[in-house]
């Protein structure tokens, strides 16, 4: 009782607000030595941001943090890291033509008589990586000559070289094996021992129970709970405090779409393989449905999506369209044969920021407007026209056709993208995220939309990792683990908890037997079932 | 709240006004301004003579300027131009010295054989991928020397005749010199191009978001082959020009003519980092450089001062480019 040394690490009532959105609301958390605490919660619970905070990318509108009961201000990272606090990224942060070592202390490479010491830099990463328990790294090779595995562990090591109390560690399992996986647990072990605080962000609701001590769960941006995590708990009880009570009606219809039983399906993909990244998949989409796709993060789902627009390299399998094999190899094959994508990434593979909103709009379709084949002049009349239309249809909000895309807010770019595509007019649309980085308001219309286009015939197929959005509103879902389809759920049989244990790659005997409408599906369940 | 914030978007700030005004109009009021200025400090400058010269002497980089507008447009840039002036006015004219053929087919076949020069540019810089700066600093030097080596082949200097040179050189319609008439004319067409048809607007996109106009269904590859080939073939009606305005073609021909252009491209307005511009300040770019050019030779300020005159020009022009840029991004 008379011990009570502060925890290494404190927050209190952090609070983050972006514009139109509360990311984080009175936000509690701490951290102790020699602990793994997890911070658990869906898509967009507000985990990266808190992290983010934490060590100096953003700063908080509100709240303090506190270090050995000291409070401090975190203004960049570079200070984050005087405090001890290193953080691991879901993405890399290495570059492929430097060493292992010169990877670890890049930026602060030890100096000789101004020469890089390099005999300096082997020695010194040699002993991060000991620390570690890894003897197998070279530290002398290129980092690009590395397995991915190996670079996550790099990575970590580079975190650890700032010899920091509080590692931060966000999904670094999400592009492991298990078996790897297991290997990192062991050295998380080994650094708990070492009395540093690690705070570990996943999705995979097993490692936590499995490998952590404490979970704070957060959803909507506030803490829902922080508990002891034994060995008895279950994951269950974590998925119930990760929803909570969901609105429902913020999604469209109630029943689904009426799908047209046609001879042949819209699309269909049978044994589609990307490398060894995406295997074996084989799926329909129909007319008049909207179909979702989802899974953890790098489970193949959005390369899958990528793959069949033709921007995916190493593809194989075959795609029928009506029951007819076509070849899709770039995205003007897409388009012919009626299909488009709208990626994740709006600014960098969707948006000309600095022409028109028409103009944006009207890309794809020019041919159209022109005034004859052999004069392709446009007409700016029918061109507008034709733009304004698609613009009031979607609803967006702008001065004129003629306004710059980049002063438009984010929802509505996303709309316009999408204007430009239902101008186009295509029957497949395939969507990656289609709501990321949008508001509520605009969200809900995106909604609409999407069930309008599948009223009308076409097929839909949505790619997204936040599990209400893909419950809300689709007809049929399927579930990627690992690069391969294992489950399929029709829209009836589909909940939140069985979605959330599907896409952990859980295998028959956790919910026994249910939703596995064919064979196919659950011996590919089964198989990476019992990988992991 | 998210209403308000969008209705605050909507309202253009009077300053940001006053800026895109300037911004649109700019490059016409310096224009105005040294014409002005220039009028006032001179006897001999606002004089019908004076601008018929100054017309003649902007005609051919301000026309090479249009392919190069086009090339800067996409991303790229094309350092070749000067050396495709001097190599389509040495084959055409090597082709009428020699009779084999006449003075027309001739001319066309110079200025198709310099777009072949944008093929071999554009097929190395987008299927090959080859940085441009160092395609085009490949072909620079390599088409110089086969200009060269046509001169050499005809006793190094090659006599320009023909009825339709001495026209261009001499002839006027309605007090404008040939060569500025035909500049005009290009301008009019590169502007209709840009502006009113499918593949200008994909010059733009494919300038302002390659992966976006990719994954849009546009033919990147062949509509940016095709921009480079338009450029040198804008180089090849430079020939012509320069054919006609000079009365013997030598080996130096055109040199330092993909300097002018940049210039002038980059005076105009145009973004270094492609996407954003207009071929129509372009020609208000040619028009700067030329006055000043003008300017200093009736001051009577020697040669070398000129070249080290333009080369400020581009630094300071690319200098104003870099802060609007980090301006508008900001």
């Amino acid at each position: 009782m008379a011990d009570v040394s502060p925890p290494i690490l404190e927050m209190r009532g952090i609070t983050k607000r972006f514009p139109g959105i509360l990311a984080l609301d009175d936000v509690a958390f701490s951290a102790n030595r020699g602990e793994i605490h997890s911070v658990i919660g869906q898509n967009g619970a507000g985990k990266s941001t808190l992290m983010k905070i934490l060590a100096g990318d953003y700063a908080p509108t509100r709240g303090e943090i506190l270090i050995d009961g000291k409070p401090v201000i975190i203004h960049n990272p570079r200070e984050a890291r005087q405090l001890g606090i290193s953080i691991v990224y879901q993405e890399l942060s290495l570059l492929g033509n430097l060493t292992v070592g010169e990877n670890i202390f890049l930026g602060r490479e030890p100096v000789r008589t101004l020469a890089i010491d390099d005999s300096h830099i082997v020695q010194n990463a040699r002993g991060v990586l000991a620390q570690l328990g890894v003897d197998y790294i070279d530290v002398t090779q290129r980092l690009a000559t590395l397995p991915l595995a190996q670079k996550q562990l790099v990575e970590i090591a580079k975190a650890l070289s700032y010899k920091p109390r509080i590692l931060i560690l966000d999904e670094p399992t999400a592009a492991l094996a298990p078996k790897e996986a297991d290997n990192l647990f062991k050295i998380l072990t080994r650094l708990k021992e070492q009395d540093i605080a690690i705070i570990y962000i996943t999705h995979r609701l097993k490692e936590i129970i499995e490998h952590c001590d404490r979970g704070t769960i957060l959803r909507n941006g506030r803490v829902v709970k922080t508990l002891n995590i034994e060995r008895s708990t279950s994951e269950d009880t974590l998925i119930e405090l990760m929803i909570g009570q969901e609105i429902e009606s913020f999604f469209r219809h109630e029943d689904g779409h009426e799908q047209v039983s046609d001879q042949h399906a819209l699309l269909r993909v049978e044994n589609l393989s990307i490398g060894q990244r995406v295997q074996d998949v084989t799926f329909e989409l129909r007319r008049g449905e909207v179909l979702g796709i989802t899974g953890l993060l790098g489970a193949g789902q959005n390369l899958l999506a990528r793959a069949l627009y033709g921007i995916q390299p190493h593809v194989t399998g075959v795609i029928l369209r009506d029951g007819k094999s076509i070849k899709i190899d770039s995205p003007q094959d897409a388009i012919m044969q009626g299909t488009c994508l709208l990626t994740e990434n709006r600014k960098e593979e969707g948006l000309f920021l600095d022409m028109t909103v028409k103009e944006n709009i009207t890309i794809p379709s020019l041919r159209r407007f022109a005034r004859s084949r052999l004069l392709p002049i446009l007409a700016n009349r029918r061109e507008r026209n034709a733009a304004q239309e698609f613009i009031s249809n979607v609803n967006i909000i702008l001065r004129s056709p003629d306004a710059v895309m980049r002063t438009l807010s984010g929802g509505n770019q996303q709309k316009a993208i999408l204007a430009r595509w239902l101008l186009r007019n295509l029957e497949v649309l395939i969507f990656i995220e289609p709501t990321r980085g949008i508001d509520v308001g605009a969200k809900a219309e995106i909604y609409r939309y999407l069930d309008k286009l599948a009223k009308e015939g076409r097929g839909i197929i949505v790619v997204s990792p936040d599990l209400t959005e893909i419950l809300g509103i689709s007809d049929r879902i399927l579930v990627m683990h690992e690069g391969r389809m294992v489950k399929e759920f029709s829209r009836r049989d589909a909940s939140e908890e069985r979605l959330l244990s599907a896409i952990q790659g859980a295998t028959n005997n956790h919910k026994v037997g249910e939703n596995i409408e064919n064979g196919r599906h659950s011996a590919g369940a089964s198989i990476t079932g019992s990988a992991g | 709240m998210a209403v308000i914030q969008q209705e605050q978007a909507l309202q253009a700030q009077p300053g940001e006004r006053i800026r895109e005004w300037l911004n649109q109009f700019g490059t016409v009021l310096v224009a105005l301004v040294l014409i002005a200025i220039f009028s006032l400090t001179t006897d001999h400058f606002f004089t019908l003579q004076n601008a018929q010269n100054i017309l003649r002497q902007i005609a051919i980089p301000a026309i090479v300027a249009i392919g190069m507008t086009m090339v800067i447009l996409i991303g790229g840039i094309d350092l070749s131009v000067g050396s495709v002036v001097l190599f389509s006015s040495a084959a055409m004219n090597s082709l009428i010295f020699n009779g084999v053929l006449p003075t027309g087919p001739a001319i066309v076949a110079g200025i198709l054989a310099a777009g072949l020069i944008g093929l071999i540019n554009g097929v190395l810089i987008e299927k090959v991928k080859i940085s441009p700066v160092i395609v085009t600093l490949g072909t620079m030097v390599a088409v110089r020397g086969l200009g060269q080596m046509i001169l050499w082949i005809n006793n190094s200097w090659l006599w320009v005749r023909g009825p339709i040179f001495s026209a261009i050189k001499a002839d006027t319609w309605l007090s404008l010199p040939i060569p500025a008439v035909i500049m005009v004319a290009l301008y009019v067409v590169a502007w209709v191009i840009l502006t009113q048809t499918p593949f200008g607007r994909r010059i733009y996109a494919i300038g302002g978001n390659q992966r976006a106009a990719e994954l849009c269904g546009v033919n990147t590859t062949r509509d940016k082959i095709l921009v480079y080939v338009l450029c040198s073939l804008g180089a090849g009606i430079g020939g012509l020009l320069m054919s006609a305005r000079l009365s013997a073609i030598s080996p130096g021909v055109g040199q330092g003519l993909e300097f002018d252009a940049i210039t002038a491209v980059i005076l105009g307005g145009t973004s270094l980092a492609g996407g954003k511009g207009r071929v129509e300040k372009t020609i208000i770019g040619a028009l700067i450089v030329g006055l000043i050019l003008n300017y200093m030779t009736i001051k009577g300020i020697s040669a070398h001062y000129q070249r080290a005159v333009t080369g400020f020009i581009i630094l300071g022009a690319a200098l104003l480019d870099q802060l609007s840029r980090a301006r508008s991004e900001s």
